[in-house]
């Protein structure tokens, strides 16, 4: 991962899950959408281990990515950053 | 120039007018450093402790996945390295994440303060066991407390830290970090800090943007971090 420098474009993490809409207004620095993407991962991530916390998950949401123009970069979703298996779905 | 690390000194203790000389007589002159600058490298072999006068800067160490983790913050009036002294190099890194000004200390100086003025020595071994103490308090929030309660409790301590060198009043204080840098202090993601954000701001108690930290609702606050201050030693114990 690369850190912040003076060279790199803003990205925005806009969340849309249960709990309704959390703009982004501050924005990070990112070497580009791979890592934006990333990054979007990431929170999701960090987003569901806290609920899975209290004893449940909700999947139902999307990060949406855009640029500091408020343009759309890409969106993605809850279920793209985790792999769910459920019970009995592997074979013994 | 040390108006704010003698506010800090005094919150707690006695300070003479000859203790006040022998930290200006062992102060070099001001240095002001840019934001993001990593002043001092894990390892490197140092001779001078830092104090800070002006500005923010924090304790941090990098994961090889890119991961940092800041493990303490320093405000102005702390004497951030004070630990060099005795340890000769350190075993973390440390940054200016706003501009800052600098002070630094040689420790030739710092070993002519222990000699010299016993209780000056004292405050000073109490400022280092005051760094334990906050992060002890961290180690609790980066373990075992909830996104929600840790950063209400980083929002809490930073409050007193300021007022106490004159730089927050009642219910509010500048706070010129970002969402990523708060996710380095508390091991959360950016992402989150900003869904946690949310999450205190619509309950009233505590409200972080562009810089500022505005608190609604202080027993909320301290309610959700189970902020209790004794751990900062507030108390004055003068000799």
């Amino acid at each position: 991962m690369m850190r912040r420098s003076d060279h790199m474009p803003l990205y925005y993490f806009h969340i849309h899950n249960g709990t309704g809409f959390t703009r982004d207004e501050e924005g990070q620095e990112l070497s580009g959408p791979a890592e934006a993407h990333e990054t979007a991962l990431a929170g999701i991530r960090s987003l569901l281990a806290d609920e899975l916390e209290g004893g449940g998950i909700d999947l139902d949401g999307r990060i949406e990515i855009t640029d500091s123009a408020g343009g759309a970069i890409r969106t993605v979703s809850f279920g793209q950053a985790v792999a769910v298996n459920p019970p009995g779905s592997k074979s013994r | 120039m040390i108006e704010k690390h003698l506010m800090r000194l005094r919150a707690r203790d006695n300070v003479s007018a000859h203790e006040e000389q022998a930290i200006r007589d062992a102060m070099l002159d001001p240095v002001d450093v840019a934001a993001r600058t990593t002043i001092i490298r894990a390892g490197q072999l140092l001779s001078t402790s830092t104090m800070l006068l002006e500005g923010l800067m924090c304790r941090y160490k990098d994961l090889r996945n890119g991961e940092r983790q800041i493990t303490e913050l320093h405000v102005a009036g702390d004497f951030v390295d004070l630990h060099s002294f005795s340890l000769k190099r350190l075993d973390h890194n440390i940054m200016a994440l706003t501009p800052c000004r600098i002070a630094p200390v040689p420790h030739d100086r710092l070993t002519r303060i222990t000699e010299e003025h016993a209780h000056l020595a004292r405050m000073y071994w109490f400022s280092t066991n005051l760094d334990a103490a906050i992060h002890r308090e961290w180690e609790v929030s980066l373990g075992r407390r909830s996104a929600i309660s840790k950063t209400a409790h980083l929002f809490c301590e930073l409050h007193v830290r300021l007022g106490l060198v004159g730089l927050a009043d009642e219910t509010s204080y500048d706070l010129k970090l970002t969402q990523v840098d708060i996710a380095e202090c508390l091991g959360l993601t950016a992402v989150h800090v900003n869904r946690t954000l949310r999450d205190l701001r619509e309950q009233g108690a505590v409200e972080f943007s562009k810089g500022r930290v505005t608190i609604g609702d202080m027993t909320k606050l301290r309610r959700i971090a189970e902020f209790e201050p004794a751990y900062l030693y507030l108390e004055r114990q003068h000799e």
